[in-house]
C-alpha cells in the first residue's frame, strides 16, 4: 500500500525555482531511499514532503489525508515524525529526558497541574523502550553531551520515534559520521525497518543503495530516475563509476 | 504539422552602447526541429550558446526573428507561462527571471502544463559518482514523452564524447554567433569548425 504520496510539487523562492516537479510514492513499510547531487533539492524537498514549507503546487498525500500546507505539527500529529540535519536534542540534560519530552502521553501530562512527567514510572518505561530500539537503554541517564556523535544520531531517531510515528524521514543520517558510525546507524535502520516506514535523503549512495528497497533520483528539481538499487546498478554508466566497487 | 521548435530569421545584436551602435556580437539562427530529439549542442566559450538558449526559452528578447515552440511565439506568452513551453536548466539551482514591456494581460497562455523543450546547460559529468547514467535516463525519458532535449555540452574529456555519440541523434555548432545544425555524430566530426573545437578528443581513425 502506498502510503505516502507526492505529485507534482513545486517550490519556488522569489525567481529561484528550487523545486520543479516532484513525484513520488512511498510503500507501507519500506525504507525509500532519496538521493541526488549538491544542489539538486534534496533539502527542500525534505522540507515539503514534512511540512516545513507549504509547496507552491502539487499535492502530498498521507494515509489518505492530503496534508500540503498543514502547519508542522498537525504533520506530525497524524504520525510523520522527521529527523534534523543539525541535531536538536538538549544538552544540560540526561538522554532518557530527550525521549520523555516527544513522548505523546508526556506531553498529554504536561496540560495537568499536579502531573509531572518525570516521575511517572510507565513514562520512564515507555522512553526506555525506545531508546532500546536504537540501542541506547544502557546510556538512559547518561548527560547529554556524553553521548559520541554516533550516538547523538541515534538518540535523534529516539526523539522522531518517541511520537509513535508511522513513517520517519530522516535528513542524512550519516552527515559528519565515521565508517564505524555509519555502519551502526545501518544496522539500526535494518533493524527499526520491520516496524516504521522510512524515508532516508542521503547523499552516500553507498550507504541507500545498501538499505533502501526503492530510490528516487533527484535532480534540477525533478526525479529524474527511480528504481530499487539492483534496477539503478544495472546502468552502464554507474557500473563505470566508484561507486560499483563499493557496494 | 506543427513542429516542435521553429526558430525563424533570429538575430541578436549586442551594441557598444546607445550613441555608439558598433555592434559588439551578433547571434543568427534559423533551424527547425520538427521531431522530439535529444540535440547536443557545442561550440567555444563565447560563442552564444547560452543567448540561443535565452532566446528560446523566451528570457532574452531578440533583435528580429522569432521562436516558435509547438507553434506558439514564446516572446508573445506571458512572462509567467514561458516555462511551461521551454525550460533552460542551470548547472545546479534555476533562476528564471522574464522580462517584458507588455504586461502579462495582454500575453497568450502557454497551452501546456509541462515544458515540451528542455534545454540542459553544461550539466555535472562525472564518472565517479554514477549520476551521468541517471541524468542519461532522464533525457531518454523526456524524449519518449515526446519532448525536445538540448544538451549543451562542453567536452573536455574523452568520455564527454561518448557520452554525446550515446544520446545525442543531431547536433548545433554555434561558432561566432554562426549556428550549424548538422544531422549525424559523423557529420559533426567533418564539420572543419567542430575538428578544430574538439582538436584532440576526436577518435583517431576514423575514416
Amino acid at each position: 500500500m502506498t502510503l505516502f504520496q507526492a505529485t507534482g510539487l513545486q517550490k519556488r523562492f522569489g525567481s529561484r525555482v528550487v523545486l520543479e516537479n516532484i513525484t513520488l510514492g512511498i510503500e507501507e513499510g519500506t525504507v525509500h531511499g532519496i538521493m541526488g547531487p549538491n544542489g539538486a533539492g534534496k533539502t527542500t524537498c525534505f522540507h515539503l514532503l514534512t511540512g516545513h514549507h507549504a509547496p507552491d503546487a502539487g499535492s502530498i498525500v498521507f494515509a489518505g489525508q492530503d496534508i500540503a500546507g498543514l502547519p508542522p505539527h498537525r504533520i506530525a500529529r497524524l504520525g510523520v515524525a522527521r529527523s534534523f540535519q543539525i541535531m536538536n536534542l538538549f544538552d544540560d540534560t540526561v538522554v532518557i529526558e530527550n525521549v520523555m519530552l516527544a513522548l505523546p502521553a508526556f506531553k498529554a501530562q504536561t496540560g495537568r497541574i499536579f502531573g509531572n512527567g518525570f516521575a511517572d514510572r510507565r513514562l520512564i518505561d515507555s522512553a526506555l523502550e525506545v531508546l532500546d530500539m536504537v540501542g541506547l537503554a544502557g546510556s538512559a541517564w547518561s548527560k547529554t553531551k556524553s553521548l559520541s556523535y554516533g550516538d547523538r544520531r541515534a538518540l535523534e531517531i529516539a526523539v522522531a520515534l518517541a511520537a509513535e510515528p508511522r513513517i520517519v524521514f530522516l535528513d542524512e543520517p550519516t552527515s559528519g559520521l565515521g565508517v564505524e558510525a555509519t555502519r551502526a546507524l545501518a544496522a539500526l535502520i535494518r533493524r527499526l525497518r520491520t516496524r516504521f516506514t522510512i524515508c532516508l535523503i542521503e547523499h552516500d549512495m553507498r550507504f541507500l543503495f545498501g538499505l533502501a528497497d526503492r530510490i528516487s533520483v533527484i535532480h534540477w528539481g525533478q526525479v529524474i530516475t527511480e528504481g530499487t538499487p539492483a534496477e539503478l546498478m544495472a546502468n552502464k554508466w554507474v557500473a563505470r563509476s566508484s561507486l560499483k566497487e563499493a557496494v | 504539422m506543427t513542429s516542435m521548435l521553429e526558430v525563424r530569421g533570429l538575430r541578436k545584436i549586442y551594441r557598444r552602447g546607445l550613441i555608439d551602435r558598433t555592434p559588439t556580437f551578433q547571434l543568427s539562427a534559423d533551424f527547425t526541429i520538427d521531431e522530439p530529439a535529444i540535440v547536443g549542442m557545442m561550440g567555444p566559450n563565447g560563442s552564444g550558446k547560452t543567448t540561443l538558449f535565452e532566446l528560446v526559452t523566451g528570457s532574452n528578447a531578440p533583435t528580429e526573428g522569432e521562436v516558435l515552440v509547438q507553434g506558439r511565439n514564446i516572446h508573445k506568452v506571458r512572462t509567467d507561462q514561458r516555462d511551461r513551453l521551454a525550460i533552460h536548466y542551470h548547472q545546479s539551482y534555476q533562476v528564471r527571471h522574464f522580462r517584458s514591456f507588455t504586461p502579462n494581460l495582454l500575453l497568450d497562455a502557454a497551452g501546456s502544463a509541462y515544458p515540451v523543450v528542455h534545454l540542459f546547460d553544461e550539466p555535472q559529468f562525472n564518472t565517479q559518482d554514477g549520476y551521468i547514467g541517471f541524468m542519461l535516463d532522464f533525457f531518454r525519458k523526456l524524449r519518449a514523452q515526446g519532448r525536445l532535449v538540448f544538451l549543451c555540452v562542453h567536452p573536455n574529456e574523452k568520455f564527454h564524447l561518448e557520452i554525446i555519440e550515446e544520446i545525442c541523434e543531431r547536433f548545433i555548432f554555434v561558432q561566432n554567433g554562426t549556428v550549424t545544425t548538422l544531422d549525424t555524430f559523423d557529420a559533426l566530426l567533418t564539420h572543419d569548425p567542430a575538428r578544430a573545437y574538439l582538436g584532440t578528443l576526436l577518435p583517431e581513425a576514423r575514416p
